[in-house]
């Protein structure tokens, strides 16, 4: 890889040997993943979390030693125009009357927002910056945690972001380079699936059958969906994070909609390959079924806004709520940035969310925070997915409306 | 009678390690699949399920899924708990940079089918700086 002289010196310890340490990461990966040069970054978005609940049981030793790594990283300034946002925590700043959410880790996690906010990063804590307002223009450089992210980065925004890990995310963030590889390149942004959608998609969770569908068989490569309407924002969301589910997805064509694939040709730079995968009604039956290994009906969790609720969702589920009342026993929570719930705050939506028993619950998520659970029942494929083995709980996926029922009556209760 | 083999591959992260083969021709997220702290497999139905990577050589197709992999890895490794080496069909740039921030071999591009010829169980040296693969079999067969 070819460095500038300034990029040169850096990495030879101009700026402290901790940022020289970032930049041979970056200088190391890049190398391996085939990079020519590293480039200036315009938008990152990194983890900043105490990682107790995550790595639950960990000694103090380990605890202590990863909180250092971040408040050393916190000790530095993001880069001079260079928008920096924060991934999710493991628990909410808020207080939430569960153990999991220990004071302790709760304090650590604010002072580390502190120091990150000082440093130049904006703590959104979300899974969903695009949602509150780190929303990357066409070509835009980014280097993004948060694989689903990164998925409606690239394929819904048309912004440029390989799949980022925590370490290369703040090293792009403190530096301002990120090395240039794989789907920031144009020749590496071609299809190498053709997924042809006959499948009615009537609902959000039904784009996260589709992408949960399909990321399995795309693997690392580029699913192109065809004979689809243009989804809506959320359903959009729930078809990049399913996709990264399954799959190790960096991005995706939907043709017509994402801003380099006009057609279906554009998606594969010339050459549609004669071989597809259908993604027909049964296929989408056969998905829901597989996320669906509940041997009992009563249920203790439902959890919707995976990723991170929008607006509109948390209306939609607050309108199915009205006057209603949450099943005693029942967990009914609505993960969501915290920018995000200052609406649902504004539109009263929290207050009737609430008031049937409910909760948003902000800067984190359940799986994240590995709440144990018996039975869950979710309207996203991901959550869906990790919840399993995260918590221990059966799950059922399914669509909002269904899981609303499921919540009010403690009990699933069917699809209809 | 002991039958060692060699596959050539490309080195993607440098260093020397060897131990136990864990094997499966799978995808794994070492966020919500793997627990760092007991080094084990936890997605419920994936091939490795229950399975401990700690000191393992991990042979499968790729990582996948969530960017917090390369961070799991940081936290199994203060713990003791990360794989000792990683060899991978195609290589997920989460992967490679969870193996260079934790000084962890990684080795790709295998000439030969791995998941035909080695078995879980088996030893094996990984010699990332070389590209090289060496196997030894188990005596007994699983």
């Amino acid at each position: 890889m070819e460095l500038t002289p300034e990029q040169q010196a850096v990495l030879e310890g101009a700026r402290g040997p901790y940022l020289a340490k970032l930049m041979q990461w970056l200088v190391a990966w890049g190398e391996v993943m085939g990079a020519r040069r590293l480039v200036p970054v315009d938008n990152t978005h990194a983890l900043l979390p105490v990682p107790n609940l995550m790595a639950r049981g960990a000694s103090r030793q380990t605890v202590e030693q990863y909180v250092a790594e971040l408040r050393e990283a916190c000790s530095y300034r993001t880069a001079p125009g260079c928008y920096c946002t924060v991934h999710t925590a493991f628990v909410t700043l808020d207080p939430l009357d569960v153990p999991e959410n220990d004071p302790e880790q709760v304090r650590l996690q604010k002072e580390l927002a502190e120091l990150a906010a000082q440093a130049g990063f904006i703590p959104t804590f979300t899974c969903a910056p695009y949602l509150v307002g780190n929303v990357p223009l066409k070509g835009e450089i980014c280097a993004w945690t948060e694989s689903s992210a990164v998925v409606y980065a690239n394929s819904i925004l048309g912004a440029r972001t390989v799949r980022h890990g925590n370490e290369s995310a703040i090293a792009a963030s403190l530096l301002g380079w990120v090395p240039e590889f794989g789907v920031m390149l144009d020749e590496n942004r071609k299809g190498t699936l053709r997924v042809e959608v006959t499948a009615d998609l009537d609902s959000t969770t039904d784009w996260g059958a589709l992408g949960y569908f399909a990321g399995k068989l795309a693997g690392l490569g580029i699913p192109v969906f065809h004979g689809v309407r243009r989804p809506t924002q959320d359903e959009a969301k729930q078809l990049c994070a399913a996709l990264a589910t399954t799959g190790g997805v960096s991005m995706c064509h939907i043709v017509g909609v994402t801003p380099e694939a006009p057609t279906l040709e554009a998606a594969f730079h010339g050459r549609v390959p004669e071989d597809f995968v259908v993604f027909d009604d049964q296929a989408l039956r056969e998905t829901y079924a597989s996320l669906r290994n509940h041997t009992g009906d009563e249920i203790d969790s439902v959890i919707l806004g995976c990723p991170h609720a929008s607006i509109r969702e948390i209306a939609e589920i607050a309108a199915l709520l009205r006057g209603k009342r949450v099943a005693p026993g029942v967990r009914l929570w609505v993960d969501a940035a915290r920018a995000t719930k200052a609406s649902a705050d504004a539109m009263g939506y929290t207050r009737i969310i609430e008031e049937a028993g409910g909760r948003i619950l902000c800067d984190t998520c359940p799986t994240n925070m590995r709440i144990p659970a018996r039975r869950i029942v979710t309207h996203g494929f991901k959550q869906a997915h990790y919840a399993r083995g995260m918590t221990g709980a059966e799950v059922i996926v399914a669509e909002t409306g269904p899981c609303i029922r499921a919540a009010v009556a403690g009990r699933w209760l069917g699809d209809d | 009678m002991t039958e060692t083999f060699e596959i050539r591959g490309k080195g993607v992260v440098g260093g020397r390690a060897e131990g136990e083969v864990l094997i499966a021709d799978t995808t794994l997220s070492f966020w919500g699949e793997v627990d760092a702290v007991t080094g084990r497999v936890i997605a419920v139905g994936h091939p490795l399920q229950g399975q401990s990577l700690a000191g393992r050589i991990l042979i499968i197709r790729s990582t996948k899924g969530s960017s917090a992999t390369p961070m799991m890895l940081r936290l199994a490794a203060l713990e003791g708990k990360a794989p000792a080496a990683l060899v991978n069909i195609e290589v997920d740039s989460l992967a490679a940079l969870g193996c260079i921030v934790n000084g962890i071999p990684m080795l790709a591009g295998l000439e030969e089918n791995p998941f035909e010829k080695i078995r879980t169980g088996d030893h094996a040296v990984v010699d990332a700086d070389q590209g090289i693969l060496r196997v030894t079999r188990r005596r007994t067969p699983r």
